[in-house]
């Protein structure tokens, strides 16, 4: 196997690592390469795009979601702010 | 220029208008309800010792947010786990028994059928993404759950555990690595 050509192994890592950063012009070609060929790392790259959609799902819901402080929490926090004011 | 309103230094009306806001930031981010808690707590201490430091150019609310942002970090860092106490590889769908001898993939990514649609089924989901970070080993999931739920940098990261960058994706890539597998052995196949 030629260097220039990425092992699925490789992109793997690639195809996280490019969540995290912008790649290379030549190694983003390199993915794009082995993805026409591979149906598997294509699998793989939709999965990890697709799991971390949801994460971001979830910080949206979770920031918008009715949660709220509770009462009790709210009274003990209330009380040591009160402290501090003194 | 901003009166009343906006210079608004009695921290227990912050806490009126703000807790609820600041603890869904924080809950969002951490993931038992007392942590959050006490970071919303910490969070209106600290911007009331330093509340002359408020300048008003930001709103009130986005400036407490930014605190909040630096406690949730604290608290991480704090948390910090030991060094190489678990190897990922020896996970049973750890990277280094994913691939064969000439790297191609020997337990290969199975065909995931359709997304969840609903509301209900996307919970569920979640709630089985969070059992799958809890058997991680500690520092990966923290990891991961910093850059993914908490939007935290990749620079950012690599500070917090004090690591190469190239590390840090390594972490990363792993923690996708044991997070897809984990998924697709409990949620996309089964247990039937």
């Amino acid at each position: 196997m030629r260097h220039w050509i990425f092992s699925c192994k490789k992109i793997s890592l690639l195809i996280s690592e490019s969540m995290d950063r912008k790649l290379p012009l030549y190694r983003r070609l390199g993915i794009k390469l082995h993805l026409m060929m591979c149906y598997l790392c294509r699998r793989y790259k939709k999965q990890l795009l697709f799991i971390h959609s949801i994460l971001q799902t979830e910080r949206t819901i979770d920031e918008i979601d009715s949660a709220s402080l509770s009462p009790e929490a709210r009274e003990k926090i209330k009380k040591r702010l009160e402290q501090e004011k003194q | 220029m901003t009166t009343g309103k906006g210079k608004e230094t009695n921290p227990i009306t912050w806490l009126e208008k703000y807790g609820d806001t600041l603890y869904r930031f924080a809950r969002a981010r951490v993931r038992d309800s007392f942590t959050a808690e006490d970071l919303v707590q910490e969070t209106l201490l600290a911007a009331y010792r330093s509340r002359k430091k408020f300048s008003g150019r930001s709103t009130l609310k986005t400036w407490l947010i930014g605190i909040l942002r630096h406690k949730i970090v604290d608290y991480y860092r704090k948390q910090k786990p030991e060094q190489g106490e678990e190897n990922p590889d020896d996970f049973v769908y750890g990277s280094g028994n994913m691939f064969d001898a000439k790297e191609k993939w020997k337990v290969k990514p199975g065909d995931w059928g359709k997304d969840p649609e609903n509301e209900y089924e996307r919970k569920e989901l979640m709630t089985m993404i969070h059992a799958c970070l809890d058997e991680m080993p500690k520092k990966m999931s923290l990891a991961y759950t910093l850059r993914e739920l908490q939007g935290v940098s990749t620079d950012e990261l690599c500070e917090l555990f004090q690591t190469r960058k190239n590390n840090c994706w390594v972490i990363l890539y792993r923690a996708r690595m044991l997070l897809r597998r984990c998924l697709e052995i409990n949620w996309f196949q089964g247990p039937k």
